[in-house]
This record gives structure tokens, C-alpha cells and sequence, in this order.
């Protein structure tokens, strides 16, 4: 049975009548948000109920949603680390590999969603993941990712400690308001967890240097641009 | 774009920020557990940055084997159906037999048959 080729535009009228439309084209056909993340070109009902109930459209339509994904330009530059400089790699096998790395990350979650529900556990945590892993067979990670681990942790306790400056901390994509803390070196500062740094751009202004305390302030400077705006020490300033 | 030696990066313990040099935007990868599930609930935030590591691994180990296939066919250009021997010929693959067969446009699925 032949599919549909990805890359034919199918069904738009079921699909604006489901409420389904996004503007996340990319060109290539999407897929209805409920549906697994296995197989790309399952067939899809549109318009059952989602938007219409009186109405429902009997359409199938082959969809390729996105945000089911990882990046696919993430996928291509890992697999070009691994390749030889003269290999090339074709656009359905990049898609494959994307799609894969999908169904993998649903696999895993899966048996490590089981073993917290028989611990009677709601939170799935990173030692869930490597049990999953040894246990389907994918052993040789466990080493390599416990280290990527405990070295994470290390450096966010070191990033959450009472010693490091508030200086050393960085912005994420949002930031929380919490209180400013005082110019001279905080004897205390509330606790916070790691996403919700404050970038130091406003800091190094006001103090005329760069904070070079370790080596991730220098780095974070890459970083800068977009949180530059938020300012939580204008006050010192 | 991410900076380059994203990669050396992590092992040198540059990681900076949740949007840092990890490879896989973590969000994203938060939203696929999410969808493999209607009963997962709650995710550690550390769970998202561990599997943005697994998935390079994973990722690496695919291409390398795919890349094998392609190079026993002789062809300089990884093509899905290399993907797809990859996938046949390793055991820890196996959950994906069903993706890659359904994308190479053949179905490798056994068919239920009746013994006359």
C-alpha cells in the first residue's frame, strides 16, 4: 500500500474546519495533535468532535506535526559529528532519525512511567530513566549519563550555593521576580532553583567589569542579548 | 544557532542555562514524554537534560550504524532504508521496526494467517 507522499499538501478545508490549523507549516503535512508518535502517515480523522459535534468531517488526512519532534536541525548536527566530512545524508533518512529519536524518548518514558506508578510515584525522575534504559537494553548509556548527570548536579549546587555570588547566576528564558539583593555581598540569598536566574548584564554594568568569578560567567555571555532587557537592579543603579 | 563545541562543552561542564549548550531543546523533549503518555503526570526537571544527552547517544549510535549499511552499499549518501537495516539488524532497535518499515512504504508487519 502506497502512502501518501509527506510532502502533498492534503485536506484543508477539514482541517480549518477542525480548528486544527496552526502556523507551524513547514510545508510538509501535519499531524492531528492526538495521535501517537509512531508512524508519520497514520491516518487521521479530522474534525470528529474536536470543534464541531453536529458536523463531524469524515476526512483523513496524513499530518506531520512539528512540535512531536525534536529539531530536526539538532538531529542533522549530532549525526554530522559522527560522519565522515563527504557524507551526505538524505532528507528522508534525517527525517527518519528525527522520528526515531521521538519514539525512543516515548519508549523510555513509558517503562519509567510504569515504575512509578507500581512505587506509587507521580514524578518521573532522571534515575527512572537510566533503570528504563538498562532494562531495554540500551546498558552502555547508563555510564556516560550518569556522569552527564552528577556533573549537572555539581555544577547546580554550586550554582545554588549560599557562597556563590548572585552575580554568578543566569537568566533562562523567564525569570521569576524575586527580591533584589542588597550591593554589597549577600550574607544570605533565597534559594532559588536554577531556571530562574537572573542574568548579571545588569551587574556588570553597574560594577564596570565583567564578572569573571568562574569560568560560566565569561560563557554565558552568548546568552546575553535576549535577557539583557530585564533589569532587576535598575534600582542600584 | 548553537555555539560551536556545544558538545565539549558539556563534558567540560559549561552547561550555563537550561537554554545553553545542551543539544535538544529540553522543553521540547518535555513535551514528547508527555505525549508517549496519558498517565505521565510529572517529570523531574533534571529527567528532560538526561535525556538530551540519551538522545545524542542515541542519535550517534543509529547514525554509525546506518552509515555501516551505507557504506557495504557501496553509496557515499545515507539513505532511510539504511536507517531502516540498521534497525533490523540490532535488537535494542527493535520498538522502531515498526516506524521504519512503515516509512519505507513496505509493510513488514506479519500479516495474520490462516492455516487451511
Amino acid at each position: 500500500m502506497e502512502e501518501v507522499p509527506k510532502t502533498t499538501c492534503t485536506s484543508w478545508t477539514a482541517q480549518q474546519a477542525a480548528g486544527n490549523f496552526s502556523n507551524n507549516s513547514t510545508g510538509r503535512e501535519r499531524r492531528h495533535p492526538g495521535n501517537t508518535t509512531t508512524g508519520l502517515v497514520t491516518p487521521v480523522v479530522i474534525g470528529s468532535g474536536t470543534n464541531d459535534p453536529n458536523n463531524p468531517i469524515p476526512h483523513q488526512t496524513f499530518k506531520r506535526e512539528q512540535d512531536q519532534y525534536v529539531p530536526i536541525a539538532n538531529v542533522i548536527r549530532i549525526m554530522k559529528r559522527i560522519l565522515p566530512a563527504h557524507a551526505k545524508i538524505s532528507d528522508d533518512a534525517k527525517e527518519t532519525i528525527q522520528e526515531c529519536v521521538s519514539e525512543y524518548i516515548s519508549f523510555i518514558t513509558s517503562v519509567a512511567n510504569e515504575k512509578c506508578h507500581q512505587e506509587h510515584r507521580k514524578t518521573i525522575t532522571p534515575e527512572d530513566i537510566l533503570y528504563s534504559m538498562e532494562k531495554l537494553g540500551f546498558e552502555n548509556y547508563i555510564e556516560p549519563l550518569t556522569l552527564f548527570l552528577n556533573k549537572y548536579r555539581e555544577q547546580d549546587m554550586e550554582r545554588n550555593s549560599v557562597l556563590a555570588e548572585p552575580f554568578t547566576r543566569r537568566a533562562v528564558r523567564f525569570v521569576q521576580p524575586q527580591q533584589p539583593a542588597p550591593i554589597a555581598p549577600a550574607p544570605t540569598m533565597p534559594t532559588v532553583h536554577h531556571q530562574n536566574y537572573i542574568y548579571p548584564s545588569a551587574i556588570n554594568n553597574y560594577f564596570g567589569q565583567t564578572m569573571g568569578g568562574n569560568g560560566e560567567c565569561s560563557s554565558s555571555s552568548g546568552a546575553g542579548p535576549t535577557n539583557a532587557e530585564f533589569n532587576p537592579y535598575a534600582q542600584f543603579k | 544557532m548553537r555555539q560551536p563545541g556545544a558538545y565539549s562543552g558539556l563534558l567540560a561542564g559549561g552547561i550555563s542555562g537550561k537554554t545553553g549548550p545542551h543539544s535538544l531543546p529540553l522543553a521540547r523533549i518535555k513535551k514528547i514524554m508527555k505525549n508517549s503518555n496519558d498517565e505521565v503526570k510529572m517529570i523531574s526537571g533534571e529527567a528532560p537534560i538526561v535525556f538530551s544527552k540519551a538522545c545524542e547517544l542515541f542519535i550517534e549510535e543509529l547514525t554509525k550504524r546506518a552509515w555501516m549499511m551505507t557504506l557495504q552499499a557501496k553509496r557515499r549518501t545515507l539513505h532511510r532504508e539504511d536507517v531502516a537495516s540498521a534497525v533490523m539488524n540490532i535488537d535494542i532497535f527493535d520498538f522502531l521496526v515498526n516506524l521504519v518499515s512503515e516509512n519505507s512504504g513496505k509493510s513488514e508487519d506479519p500479516q495474520p494467517v490462516t492455516e487451511a
